[in-house]
């Protein structure tokens, strides 16, 4: 089946990535196909390149990333979301004359209306929340 | 039939009670996260009406060592478990 998760929770703040993300490993595991993960709300500060979490502790933004070149899945965030919480990529961070960008491939900038059409495009999609 | 996921405990939201009023009569209710706690036989009461629909997430009672707590009338899936959940399910809806 094709699958598309939504996540709403900052990491390391709830466990809504960390429950997304072992929900993601398994389905794939299981021979499903997961599509896309859209990132919304607070769930945006997944796509935080810079994020450096301690050794010890689970890499969500590297743990995406592996979702992305093992599976194709699609890491899409919402652009209105995260431009208000400091989240852009080059191109926005050009728009909007600041001095360097917080959001790269294989995490993407994208609008709402993406996530209207992975609900139609999906046979299931499971919202992980705060 | 629509997979319900609740991540709320009873103790500390009334999510319950939403998701309870929305289920149709086949619908399933699976807790996770703190939502687990709701299975424990001290709280598994708020559930009562969907006694043999109710599941609760393994990893999720085990990460608050609350396994051996857990209500025998509460099915008891692991993460592999709640893919399966989803397959057999129409959609899902969740509750926070």
């Amino acid at each position: 089946m094709r699958y598309a998760l939504l996540v709403e929770g900052a990491p390391y703040s709830s466990q809504a990535s960390h429950s997304a993300l072992r929900f993601a490993t398994t389905l794939v595991a299981r021979g499903h196909q997961l599509v896309s993960v859209f990132f919304y709300h607070d769930g945006v500060y997944n796509a935080a390149r810079l994020a450096a979490p301690p050794q010890d502790e689970p890499h969500l933004y590297d743990a995406w990333r592996s979702l992305h070149a093992e599976h194709g899945t699609e890491l899409q965030v919402c652009i209105a979301a995260a431009l208000r919480r400091g989240l852009l990529d080059e191109r926005e961070a050009e728009r909007h004359g600041k001095s360097g960008h917080s959001v790269e491939p294989p995490f993407e900038l994208t609008g709402l209306g993406q996530l209207i059409d992975l609900g139609q495009g999906v046979d299931r999609l499971v919202t992980f929340a705060p | 039939m629509i997979l319900h996921i609740l991540n709320r405990p009873p103790s500390s939201s009334l999510a319950y009670r939403d998701a309870l009023a929305a289920m149709a009569g086949n619908d399933r209710l699976l807790l996770i996260e703190d939502g687990v706690m709701g299975a424990l036989t001290s709280q598994v009461r708020h559930f009562q009406e969907i006694e043999g629909r109710l599941f609760a997430l393994r990893e999720d009672l085990s990460a608050r060592g609350l396994e051996g707590q857990c209500d025998a009338s509460v099915l008891v899936v692991d993460v592999d478990g709640f893919v399966s959940l989803t397959e057999e399910a129409d959609k899902t809806v969740s509750w926070f």
